[in-house]
């Protein structure tokens, strides 16, 4: 199998607050790795880093085979990210959203691609409504249709339930969690989740590796 | 050049839909145009020399309002990591905030000089004075973008952009003021200030537009 992400010594620091250090580890693509730890562990910063959004201090990591400290526009085009906030246009409607984020990302039958989504996610009937107005789990059925709407290889989702109703962690589970064909590492406190959907562990305690579970 | 383009659109869409920034803006140029006409006597005073201040006065903090919250709603909103994260070249994303903020700029400038030529009895709408204007905005716009980008994620960011920005726009005030006052007969041409505003504006927009990307890597 090939790695879909492997770090090697994987660092970061801000100010005198040394984040992550030494973080070593190798995903398989299509794996599913659960990435724990207390918070402040450093699982926020690590998706940080391979995501491209923050450059690591030291050591070296690709994702889907490109360097992340290049951030190129390939490693960008293959990965598909989740975090705390859902990195939406609030005054925009879940459709004017996706087609925006569609755009950017030259997604080729984007009308088709967003229509599957926002069916996919029970977004469909409320896809003219202004973000705004949305709940805080519709607001994540939408950031999820972001994240997916490329069709990353790759996806890198911090604490992806939050907000979510029974059904909409169906959903979730579905198109990103159990999806076949993506490499999935998302960080989580949702442990009693984990042996749903995850096949490896990878946690974090004060920015090391504690214990990786079927990692190679 | 097509995610610069998905950038001017959203942008100006949200304008539109989120109206208040550059509402504010707008309302400030009114109230100044509005004031400074009150101060002059137009019956017995020649106020033609002090318009060219006037306008740039009007022009410059209008333009601090409306540019300083370019980036400031997508830190906000968690937006600007998802422009980030997109495999757009940083440079596309920079060109397509500065023509949104062209636009709307503009746009408030023209109803300036409009307003202007009602309210002191001197034609302000002119080809001449609107190739000064604009050239003047781009250069403005251009710096301006770039510095509302570096204080983004500053907490004092609204005190932050004018002490930035101010200092370096004086080459472009200067040059704009008297290029305004030759438009308006008011001044001779000792200098080829339109030239000058117009290598302002190039240099503003290279330097920016090369810069941004090294201002939004973390």
């Amino acid at each position: 199998m090939t790695a879909a992400i492997d770090a090697h010594g994987l660092g970061k620091r801000y100010g005198a607050s040394e984040v992550l250090e030494d973080v070593t580890f190798t995903l398989e693509a299509g794996s599913r790795t659960a990435l724990l730890g207390a918070n402040g562990a450093g699982k926020t910063t690590l998706l940080a880093v391979l995501s491209t959004l923050a450059a690591p201090s030291r050591g070296t990591a690709s994702v889907a085979g490109y360097p992340v400290d290049g951030a190129s526009a390939e490693l960008r085009r293959r990965i598909g990210v989740l975090t705390h906030s859902p990195m939406l246009y609030e005054a925009l409607s879940p459709l004017e959203n996706l087609r925006f984020f569609a755009r950017l990302y030259g997604v080729v039958d984007a009308e088709a691609r967003i229509e599957e989504l926002l069916r996919a996610l029970g977004l469909w009937r409320r896809r003219e409504e202004p973000t705004a107005v949305l709940s805080r789990g519709y607001h994540q059925r939408v950031a999820i249709a972001r994240a997916l709407v490329h069709r990353p290889a790759v996806l890198l989702l911090d604490e992806p339930e939050t907000g979510l109703d029974v059904e909409g962690v169906a959903l979730l589970d579905e198109l990103m969690l159990r999806a076949p064909g993506m490499t999935v590492l998302a960080a989580t406190h949702r442990v009693d989740r984990i042996d749903v959907w995850a096949d490896d562990r990878l946690m974090l305690e004060r920015g090391r590796v504690a214990v990786a579970v079927g990692l190679s | 050049m097509s995610a610069s383009l998905a950038v001017i659109e959203k942008d100006l869409r949200l304008l539109w839909r989120h109206r208040s920034g550059w509402l504010s803006a707008a309302t400030f140029a009114a109230i100044t145009v509005l004031t400074y006409s009150f101060a002059f006597d137009l019956v017995t005073d020649d106020v033609r020399p002090l318009l060219p201040g006037v306008l740039w006065v009007t022009f410059l903090f209008a333009g601090t309002i409306a540019c300083s919250r370019t980036f400031t709603d997508e830190v906000e909103q968690g937006t600007f990591d998802a422009l980030l994260l997109a495999p757009v070249p940083r440079t596309a994303l920079y060109v397509g905030k500065v023509i949104a903020n062209l636009v709307a700029l503009l746009a408030i400038e023209v109803a300036v000089l409009v307003m202007g030529t009602i309210l002191f009895n001197t034609t302000l709408v002119t080809a001449e004075l609107l190739v000064i204007v604009g050239v003047g905005t781009v250069g403005y716009v251009c710096l301006t973008t770039l510095l509302a980008t570096l204080g983004s994620r500053v907490r004092s960011r609204e005190v932050l952009l004018p002490v930035l920005a101010l200092p370096l726009l004086v080459p472009l005030l200067i040059a704009g003021v008297r290029a305004t006052g030759v438009a308006l007969d008011v001044s001779a041409p000792s200098a080829p200030w339109l030239l000058l505003l117009a290598v302002f504006a190039i240099w503003s927009a290279v330097g920016s537009a090369l810069l941004f990307p090294l201002v939004v890597e973390r």
